[in-house]
């Protein structure tokens, strides 16, 4: 089957199995910053938009996205370079499997006019793992989008 | 200025192993054995040749007869005649597409004839249960004697005798025992490898692996290859903790390689990494801990049974055990001590190295049991510990001194910078109290300097598997030539590029960094042309540092359900000079993360040879919104290693925290939770029995 959507502002259009994953497309034209981690949808590693919303990529038929606007950390990082900036800054990172997941969903909690207390990003961002930081960098990082924004 | 490798990772370009792509490279799937112990009878790969795309699909009994392993090398590529454990490798296919390949796996027929299995460490060790292996003893790099039976190691240390009569004159003892389960290091990124065979024969290697040089050696040893053959290139690793350093499905995945005439990739998903990869040892710890009227240790009788599984080949040092298990109370003056660790072969997934090997568990139990004692002596659990942590200059009960002993110090920071917590209404507030101390090892590498136009470029051969390995090279080395950090780049190279590196683990990687940048920067420095400059650095003779770590939990537990909320960890750490403060600030929350998901998330759940926990949903790490408050106090004024006089890190905070947990959760409720992980079920249990 054919499916179309727009992938970080462009058109994309495929052929596709019916089971074919949302990560699979993605990684398979080379933004393999989507990452496959737990592959059912609890690490939030493949996180990405899909109009405006996080989904996670793993646990997303493509024939689903028909038509929709999808946003991946390759194209978050360009597209709002003051939070990428913020993940520098605050060293939101360490080993970087888990980071364009978290850059994706910081995107999404900045876009959505959330409350800018420490809490409300914990809550939100509890959907992405990591393993190496213990969480405090990436929820400065968020914050500090978030005071800058 | 931001890390080496932040821009990368942040934007998703980093290049991790699932994310390499060479040309003509095909994908492979694995079947597993879904028993503990079977023979295997026959293998019909006939189906699985018929999908489409399937380029081969091979047996165990299609290769040749191979061992490999970081120290033992007992493991097999493709289980042959027997499968030993629920989840171990029987065939692999290889197909155009990873669909492909796992569509034909499941194709695959194997006629299994189950056998009866040894499934846990105790009936392991019994003698006449079954033999797990055969010959143990046969292995190259075994450490048992021939006859003994299921072991993969035994050692002992201190006089039993004199431990024994130590306990005889105590006035008080407590004889307690301590268990922990298997758990997952919880790197999010699968074990992943590529393999490729160029037409000179070099093998090419490619894999999420956190000592590239030590892979390259334990591939030689096991194909029987000269080093110089195999060629291990630099990836980024997604996580390792211990996880990540051995040979893993690199050997499958040669073969498969060479089956196929293309290379090949194969990344686990994530359940099979949590049912068939390395997790640490769960342990069974008995303690007999005894001390005079006034509190004063006078005698320790651990005795530790660790289940190894199926194979001991994921364990890299000496021993074969995983060392921290073989010292507990090393940080106290105990006037005789004995401590015993056997590590068991049994039917069950084989166990590896996690962050600190060994110390999570008998930190556990002997900082548990140091509570339970303080407790019948009458004493306050501080003032326990301040009448027998080591002095400078004392040598600790298994024989070894340091430069300095600053548990009293790091303690006493501690307790100063104690804030309370309240709990909310109805939950009972505690706090707990646990201690650990960890030597600063140094480490080999070399590193090659070459200039380029406005400043120079360092080649490494250690991966940057997130601690921020690289950076630390950088940094230092602008800093030794007095030039900025962005006229250096740090690349790592391919294992043929540098002589040798010891790779990134132990703690070591900022002390081993720390002469090799002093001696580069020496080097840059003297030349006489524009040429390059290759340093290479042995391990010295160090001076035995090592570092504290206290560790105050503050716990509520609500009585109606046992419910525990952690609600602060203040983590006092002994340093020397901090390189990067944030680097390791991220070291100390994220290893005090990693102890609270130990002391009250995690377990693999293996039942009956199985790991239960099939996927990260009922594998639960911590998150973002439950990972309690962590506090950090730095305690200068140490002595550390090297020109940059550092000590470790990474390995600190999470090994005290289960037991800082469980005394906590002992003084808020005023019961003792002896087996990992405090959950709310064995609390309320516990609370129901009183």
């Amino acid at each position: 089957m054919r499916v179309r959507l727009r992938v970080n502002g462009e058109p994309f259009e495929a052929t596709i199995a019916a089971d074919t994953l949302l990560l699979d497309i993605l990684r398979g034209q080379g933004l393999t910053g989507t990452k496959e981690g737990c592959g059912v949808g609890v690490c939030g590693a493949c996180t990405v938009l899909e109009n405006d919303l996080p989904v996670s990529a793993c646990l997303r038929l493509a024939a689903c996205c028909e038509g929709a606007d999808v946003w991946t950390a390759e194209g978050v990082a360009e597209r709002e370079p003051r939070l990428a900036r913020a993940f520098e800054e605050h060293e939101a990172f360490q080993c970087g499997i888990c980071t364009p997941g978290q850059l994706v969903a910081a995107a999404a909690y900045l876009s959505q006019d959330l409350p800018a207390d420490e809490g409300s990003v914990r809550d939100f961002m509890a959907g992405n793992l990591c393993r190496c930081t213990g969480y405090g960098t990436i929820v400065e990082a968020v914050l500090g989008a978030l005071r800058d924004a | 200025m931001a890390r080496v490798d932040a821009a990368d990772k942040i934007a998703g370009r980093a290049v991790f192993t699932a994310d390499v792509r060479l040309p003509g490279m095909c994908h492979a799937a694995v079947v597993r054995s879904p028993y503990p112990r079977a023979k295997i009878q026959a293998v019909d790969v006939s189906a699985a040749l018929a999908v489409p795309g399937v380029i081969t699909v091979v047996t165990g009994a299609d290769l040749p007869e191979r061992r490999f392993g970081r120290r033992v090398r007992d493991l097999p590529t493709l289980a042959r005649g027997e499968a030993r454990f629920c989840g171990e490798r029987v065939a692999a296919v290889v197909a155009e597409t990873r669909e492909q390949a796992e569509r034909a796996a499941t194709r695959v027929v194997v006629e299994y004839a189950p056998l009866p299995a040894v499934l846990d460490a105790a009936t392991a060790l019994d003698p006449a249960s079954p033999a797990v292996q055969t010959t143990p003893w046969s292995y190259p790099g075994a450490v048992v004697a021939e006859g003994t039976h299921n072991q993969q190691a035994h050692v002992e240390h201190g006089s039993r005798e004199a431990a024994e009569a130590a306990l005889q004159d105590a006035v008080f003892v407590v004889d307690r025992t301590y268990t922990t389960p298997t758990v997952h290091q919880g790197y999010l990124e699968p074990q992943a490898v590529v393999a490729r065979i160029d037409t000179e024969g070099t093998v090419h290697v490619w894999m999420a692996n956190k000592s590239p040089y030590a892979l390259r050696r334990q591939l030689a040893e096991g194909f029987g290859l000269d080093p110089k053959a195999i060629v291990v290139h630099p990836v980024a690793i997604g996580g390792d903790f211990g996880g990540k350093g051995s040979p893993m499905d690199a050997p499958l995945c040669v073969e498969l390689a060479r089956a196929a005439g293309r290379p090949v990739r194969l990344v686990l998903r994530y359940p099979e990494d949590l049912a068939a990869a390395n997790p640490r040892h769960p342990s069974r710890i008995r303690l007999r801990l005894g001390s005079d009227a006034a509190g004063r240790l006078l005698g320790l009788v651990s005795d530790a049974v660790l289940d190894g599984g199926a194979y001991a080949g994921f364990k890299p040092i000496p021993t074969v055990v995983p060392h921290g298990v073989e010292e507990p109370g090393r940080s106290y003056r105990i006037a005789a001590a004995h401590s015993s660790a056997t590590v068991a072969y049994t039917n069950t997934v084989p166990r590896g190295h996690m962050r600190a090997p060994g110390s999570p568990q008998a930190v556990f139990a002997f900082e548990s049991a140091l509570d339970e004692l303080a407790g019948l002596v009458g004493l306050d659990p501080v003032e326990m510990r301040r009448r027998n942590l080591l002095s400078t200059g004392e040598a600790n009960p298994y024989g070894d001194a340091y430069v300095e002993a600053r548990g009293r110090e790091t303690l006493e920071a501690a307790i100063a910078a104690y804030r309370p917590v309240d709990a909310g209404p109805g939950e009972r507030h505690g706090v707990g109290l646990a201690l650990y101390d960890r030597q600063t090892p140094g480490g080999s590498t070399s590193l090659r300097l070459l200039p380029v136009p406005g400043g120079l470029v360092v080649e490494v051969g250690f991966p940057e598997q997130g601690s921020g390995t690289h950076t630390v090279v950088r940094d230092g080395l602008a800093r030794a030539l007095g030039l900025r950090p962005e006229a250096i780049a740090v690349r790592q190279v391919p294992t043929a590029d540098l002589p040798h590196d010891d790779g990134v683990g132990g703690s070591r990687v900022t002390s081993s960094m720390s002469s090799a940048i002093a001696k580069a920067a020496e080097a840059w420095r003297s030349r006489t042309g524009d040429e390059a400059v290759l340093v290479v650095t042995e391990r010295e003779q160090e001076r035995p540092v090592t570092s504290y770590c206290v560790q105050l939990a503050q716990v509520a537990v609500d009585p109606e359900s046992g419910r525990v909320r952690v609600l602060e960890l203040l983590t006092a750490v002994d340093v020397a000079e901090v390189v990067n403060g944030r680097a390791h600030r991220m070291q100390l929350d994220g290893a005090a993360a990693m102890g609270y998901g130990y002391a009250c998330l995690e377990d693999l759940d293996l039942r009956d040879g199985q790991v239960w926990a099939a996927t990260l949903a009922d594998y639960r790490l911590p998150t973002s919104a439950e990972v309690p408050r962590f506090r950090t106090v730095l305690v200068g004024g140490g002595r550390g290693l090297g020109a940059l006089d550092v000590k470790s890190a990474g390995e600190l905070a999470n090994v005290p925290t289960a037991a800082a947990i469980a005394n906590a959760v002992a003084a808020a409720a005023g019961v003792r939770v002896r087996d990992l992980p405090i959950t709310a079920e064995r609390v309320f249990v516990a609370l129901s029995g009183r």
